[in-house]
């Protein structure tokens, strides 16, 4: 199968790329810090209302390393193979479209998982060192962690796409920050004087509120369906407009 | 090898390529050659399946560019005009990438790397990062993936472009070897390496063939293609009447009139004129320095066929 191949190359370039290990540092920076800070400040006050892990998902903080890095990982997928004109020798090879766009998504999609480690990671050295012994809250973890992969793959799917649309990588990352924060704004609707009945539907589409229900360790199979149909449209899309962009260049 | 009928590619109104009709037989190196912007390079990404036909049908062994891009995909090596390569792979890791993409077994992807490195002369370089490499080495590792999974045409887009005088002859020395085992169609600038490699030409302008033939006879179609180049001491009026009236010669033109006259006499093609010419001299007397039968080139077909 030429997508294994494929694959294999999208993740390996992204684990040789310099770029790439920033991004890497800088979350893992980031969250790290933010985390340290979160857990003195909850032992300081004495706050029992909320755990660790909620208080580093549900603030604009994280949805921000989120916006930010995504486009930052997806922005050179399709534009550079544009620039570089390697796209004509990559779809002159016997591959079809779609094995090219699930490589460039898994391959993206697998750096991004990387990403998070830490952040979970943290947890489990919270469990291990704490003093008195603070527990791994099974359900809450896996489901941010549900959540945090399913999102991902939405907003990568954002990224890919906008990368299909453009040689240049600049253009394509502003434009997937600009789609995916609109998509993220949903959650902001609730602010606005609308009726209550907009607000219920839109609250469906709110990333905020999903993590909200998340991070408390209840599953919803809403946001499942709703960022798993999401990235498969954006991808059939993707592999449209790279047909598109061969057939009439 | 190649079937093409009735190809029209246009791009927004613009047409590239216009009722293009040709045919490459299985074994053939042919040359492809025409001025910049003929439509050589839309011809070849049409053949290699990247571009569709906007018009007409094209026949890569027997499958169609278009509903059976795959299996002509998997028949053809493709070196595109600027070889676009990942810079950022090894080379090694580049050929073994585009082997396993073009589905050559897991068995012989080491011996077919071994193969292909050697053919292009990159065993030095096999551990180095493509980026780095000079434009000589990029285009070599360009020609070995195209040759990586032993295809059975070879499409070369201006394979020699950029490389030095002793690349081009090695580049030139491989594709007439390669010639053997393939099918090859390359399109180059370098008219003298079409002559020493092709056993056809196709000569393409403003998107129409112009010419499709051997080298040798194209150069037979030219004028002046069997010329005399004389060098006599006589009056040029004189002896360019004279040697018009001869059986046969079309026209003598004065190139240079000084202390000696020298003319050039057009045959009719495939003529030989020079017992004629040479009699007249004699019957003269006049005194005679050059007498020599001059050839067209290639080139000078080119410039006639593609003028407007």
């Amino acid at each position: 199968m030429a997508f294994w191949t494929l694959y294999r190359r999208e993740a390996g370039s992204y684990f040789v790329s310099p770029i790439a290990y920033v991004v890497f540092f800088a979350t893992a920076l980031g969250v790290g810090a933010y985390f340290n800070f979160i857990f003195n400040y909850f032992n300081d006050y004495g706050i029992r209302q909320l755990t660790v892990l909620q208080a580093s998902v549900n603030t604009f903080f994280f949805w921000l390393t989120l916006m930010v890095q995504i486009p930052v990982l997806t922005m050179r997928s399709f534009s550079e193979e544009f620039k570089l004109g390697t796209i004509e020798m990559l779809l002159t090879a016997p591959v079809r479209e779609w094995e090219v766009v699930l490589a460039k998504f898994f391959g993206a999609f697998s750096f991004f998982i990387t990403l998070w480690i830490p952040l979970f990671f943290n947890l489990l050295l919270l469990t291990a060192f704490s003093n008195p012994h603070v527990p791994l809250l099974w359900r809450p973890t896996l489901n941010t962690a549900l959540l945090i992969v399913l999102v991902g793959a939405f907003y990568i799917s954002i990224g890919i796409f906008t990368s299909v649309l453009t040689k240049n990588q600049i253009i394509a990352a502003i434009l997937s920050f600009a789609l995916i924060f609109l998509s993220f704004s949903m959650s902001f609707v609730s602010y606005l004087k609308v009726t209550a009945q907009t607000q219920n539907l839109l609250s469906y589409f709110s990333a905020i509120e999903q993590m909200d229900t998340y991070s408390k360790g209840i599953f919803d199979s809403r946001p499942v369906v709703f960022y798993l149909s999401g990235t498969v449209f954006l991808l059939l899309l993707t592999q449209r407009f790279l047909e598109a962009r061969r057939l009439k260049s | 090898m190649i079937d093409v009928q009735n190809l029209s590619k246009s791009y927004s109104g613009f047409r590239a390529v216009q009722n293009l009709n040709f045919k490459v037989d299985r074994g053939e190196i042919v040359g492809f050659l025409g001025p910049n912007g003929a439509g050589k390079s839309t011809t070849m990404k049409i053949l290699s399946g990247y571009l569709p036909p906007t018009d007409g049908q094209v026949k890569v062994a027997g499958f169609d560019v278009v509903s059976e891009s795959l299996e002509v995909r998997r028949r053809i090596g493709y070196m595109p005009e600027n070889v676009p390569l990942y810079n950022d792979m090894r080379v090694n890791e580049f050929l073994r990438f585009r082997a396993k993409l073009k589905q050559v077994p897991g068995s012989r992807i080491k011996e077919r790397l071994e193969a292909v490195k050697q053919l292009c002369a990159l065993q030095d370089v096999d551990r180095k990062i493509i980026g780095t490499l000079s434009k000589g080495y990029r285009q070599r590792v360009a020609l070995a993936d195209a040759l990586v999974h032993d295809p059975d045409l070879l499409i070369l887009d201006e394979p020699t472009i950029g490389l030095d005088p002793h690349q081009i002859r090695a580049v030139r020395e491989l594709i007439k070897d390669l010639g053997k085992k393939h099918t090859i169609l390359l399109s180059t600038h370098i008219l003298s390496e079409v002559e020493m490699t092709c056993n056809r030409v196709l000569i393409i302008n403003r998107g129409r063939i112009e010419a499709s033939d051997t080298p040798a006879n194209l150069t037979k179609l030219v004028r002046g293609g069997g010329s005399l180049r004389v060098e006599v001491k006589a009056d040029a009026k004189d002896a360019a009447a004279k040697l018009s009236a001869v059986a046969d010669v079309e026209d003598v033109e004065v190139l240079l009139e000084k202390d000696w006259l020298q003319l050039r006499v057009f045959a009719k093609p495939g003529i030989d004129v020079r017992d004629g010419v040479y009699a007249v001299i004699k019957r003269e007397g006049w005194d005679l320095r050059e007498l020599a039968r001059e050839r067209a080139t290639l080139e000078e077909a080119f410039v006639e066929l593609t003028q407007d």
